[in-house]
């Protein structure tokens, strides 16, 4: 989901470039240097899963996944999403220098406001995780919509109808990710429960390798 | 099964890298019905490519192939012989990616229209066959080497193919998994066509030799005829024949 | 696939400082988004389109590109001119064509694509390596600069072994449908990509750390700025107080 370059207005953009800044510093602060190899080829992972496209019904649709990131990655999501998408500009111009600030809060807000809200579902029993999980993956989708519907919106009264039905365009999109991340958290718990939540932000206590030690 | 019957019939293949590099030049190969096969070459000499050939992953610049009698022109033709052929690749892991063993060796079985709780039947049957009973609930990806060639191969033939192809099946295994994988292989009514360094494992388990050296491919005798000697004479390390 | 398919070429452009071209790519796109009136936007079209012609790329890859990128603005098309209240350009039935709402969507449909071509100008004309040093050089933090490096070095890798998985899915007879199936497949695909990643990132931190890695990203490319670099310098100024001038003074 992003909004193309000149599309939004300057203070939509500044506003957007402002918060983003502010929460990639966070997100720099605690993904401690040595750690910067791991979360770049996380970040790899994540740029070429969003290239995969399922398909629905007639046609297909890319694979968002910025539920599951959250839940990877915490605050570091910010800085791993906005390297994404530079390299997405970059290479497919997809998205854009003016908008990155906005298409980086439009990803990665939900990223770590699912991580959040999810963390402590996935941590509990098979039923409560696949619940939490496809909550996470439909809500993420559905809190980057509701983004990108108020950045157009703020930008001009004429981006109404515009931004709801994009809202509307997403309903699918919703299910199909919530689908998808609970299976994905499936495996995930199954093969290296390591990686949920917040692995590459855990502090590296005296025990290297302990899970579920948390830094938030 | 009938000699006669040609389950794999390429003509004259060549296929070049989009650069120009050549990978197989003047490929002809014929694998009849029940042919027990081993193909021999050093590293890049296009083996693995001529199997992703066979299958259909990649298309050949020059050439044609034919499976079970018919051409494979589109990809509707090959993924109605991928029923009947299975490939097991040199690196298990890059076959291996469901969470647990009997979900992985069920995939093929439900892409061919079984119902969950069928295809669940025939993966416990298959792990069964391999004596890999108790592995159902193992996490693939966790498990040795020797293990995963083993899940690996229960992947493909809980598919029941008719001709199997395997890429070098003991790269990097132990004895006892040699041994298992020879002792499944010699049990099974299949064709087949095995890609190895390994003469004696060859030996054992093929009957006839194909040699594949700088994308050519030609026949080279019996597999009982071979016999490496890497010092006695130049030809130590391919297969070769005395007087 | 992933490939870098304007970044090796022959041209003033490639030629051009590779620190000079990212400035230039971010005050245009500034410049140019925060325009609102035709002279100005088409100024800034044009402008691309001079940029495109001088970075020498074929016509082709760049028009699918275009045709791909334009999504959302096809998007805005399809709903802005209806609903927009306004005095009607022509009505449908029921439907009404407000003026207004066509000609914001033509203002945006412009700015985008300026900025879009100006972007594979000046930016996709790099490698990605040269991109990260010239964001370094231009004071990026070295952290995030060391990010996308890391990054970039790996999508290949990762690329590769997802067609691996796919491959193997194939060969298995898996046919993508509107499934559980098939969303459960690509949900272990996924799943698996991340996994090796993080066993992967491992890896390669311990083969950093043995040779001596301390955190510190250092940077091994050194640029110089010529006379032509200075040139093209002045050459944008002048081009950017044209689109100053044309949307903030009442010149047109």
């Amino acid at each position: 989901m992003h909004i193309s370059e000149g599309v939004l207005s300057a203070p939509v953009l500044a506003g957007g470039a402002a918060f983003a800044v502010a929460a990639t510093a966070v997100g720099l602060k605690k993904l401690t240097s040595d750690r910067i190899p791991q979360a770049g080829v996380l970040s790899a992972a994540f740029f070429v899963a969003s290239l995969v496209h399922v398909p629905i019904g007639p046609s297909s649709m890319h694979l968002i996944l910025n539920g599951i990131v959250g839940l990877l990655l915490g605050w570091a999501a910010f800085p791993v999403i906005a390297v994404a998408l530079v390299l997405q500009a970059v290479l497919f111009q997809f998205g854009g220098i003016t908008s990155l600030g906005v298409n980086t809060l439009i990803m990665a807000a939900p990223a770590v406001l699912c991580y959040y809200l999810f963390t402590p579902f996935i941590r509990k029993g098979h039923a409560t995780a696949m619940a939490g999980a496809f909550a996470c993956g439909a809500l993420a989708v559905l809190f980057s919509a509701l983004i990108a519907a108020a950045a157009l919106v703020f930008t001009g009264e004429a981006f109404m109808e515009v931004s709801m039905a994009l809202v509307g365009a997403h309903v699918v999109v919703m299910i199909i990710e919530g689908i998808i991340t609970m299976f994905c958290v499936a495996f995930l718990r199954k093969v290296d429960p390591s990686l949920l939540p917040g692995f590459i932000v855990r502090r590296r206590g005296k025990q290297a390798g302990h899970a579920g030690v948390n830094q938030k | 099964m009938d000699a006669d019957y040609l389950v794999i019939d390429i003509e004259n293949i060549a296929l070049s890298y989009p650069d120009g590099r050549s990978v197989l030049s003047e490929v002809s190969f014929q694998l009849p019905e029940g042919a027990r096969a081993g193909l021999i070459g050093p590293n890049g000499s296009g083996k693995t490519t001529l199997f992703h050939l066979i299958m259909g992953l990649v298309p050949p610049t020059r050439g044609s192939i034919r499976l079970f009698g018919r051409q494979m022109q589109t990809e509707k033709d090959f993924r109605r012989a991928r029923k009947k052929i299975g490939l097991v690749f040199q690196n298990a892991d890059d076959q291996l990616f469901s969470p647990t063993v009997i979900e992985d060796v069920a995939f093929g079985p439900l892409n061919l229209g079984a119902s969950p709780a069928q295809a669940r039947e025939i993966a416990q049957e298959t792990l069964e066959q391999l004596n890999l009973s108790g592995f159902e609930d193992r996490i693939a990806y966790r498990l040795s080497g020797g293990e995963k060639k083993l899940v690996a191969l229960a992947t493909v033939l809980a598919m029941d193919p008719e001709v199997l192809l395997m890429d070098e099946p003991t790269t990097g295994l132990d004895e006892a998994t040699r041994e298992r994988i020879i002792d499944v292989l010699n049990g099974l009514d299949k064709t087949l066509l095995i890609t190895s360094h390994e003469y004696d494992f060859l030996a054992r388990t093929t009957k006839d030799i194909y040699k594949m050296k700088n994308g050519r491919l030609s026949p080279a005798g019996d597999a009982a005829l071979l016999h490496p000697h890497y010092r006695a004479h130049a030809a130590g390390d391919v297969p070769h024949k005395h007087g | 696939m992933i490939s870098e398919t304007f970044a090796f070429g022959d041209s003033p452009i490639h030629r051009m400082d590779p620190r000079l071209r990212v400035a230039m790519a971010i005050f245009f796109s500034i410049v140019t988004a925060v325009s609102n009136r035709f002279p100005a936007v088409c100024l800034a079209l044009f402008m691309a389109c001079g940029l495109l012609g001088l970075a020498r790329l074929p016509l082709r890859p760049v028009l699918n590109r275009l045709f791909l990128v334009n999504g959302l603005v096809f998007f805005i098309w399809l709903v802005m001119p209806w609903t927009y209240q306004g005095t009607p350009l022509f009505t449908l039935g029921p439907l009404v064509i407000a003026e207004e709402g066509v000609r914001l969507c033509a203002l945006i449909t412009i700015k985008s694509n300026a900025i879009i071509l100006a972007l594979i100008a000046l930016t996709a004309t790099m490698p990605v390596a040269t991109l990260g040093h010239a964001l370094h050089h231009l004071r990026v933090p070295g952290k995030l600069v060391h990010l996308l490096l890391m990054t970039y070095r790996y999508i290949f890798v990762i690329e590769t072994e997802y067609q691996q998985l796919m491959r193997a899915a194939r060969i298995r007879c898996f046919k993508p449908g509107t499934n559980l199936h098939t969303y459960k497949t690509f949900a272990y695909l996924v799943g698996m990509l991340f996994v090796r990643a993080a066993a992967r990132g491992e890896r390669v931190h311990q083969a950093m750390i043995c040779r001596g890695f301390n955190g510190k990203f250092i940077c091994l490319h050194d640029f110089s700025f010529r006379q032509t670099d200075r040139a093209w310098a002045a050459a944008m100024g002048i081009g950017l107080i044209g689109l100053g001038v044309l949307e903030w003074t009442p010149i047109i």
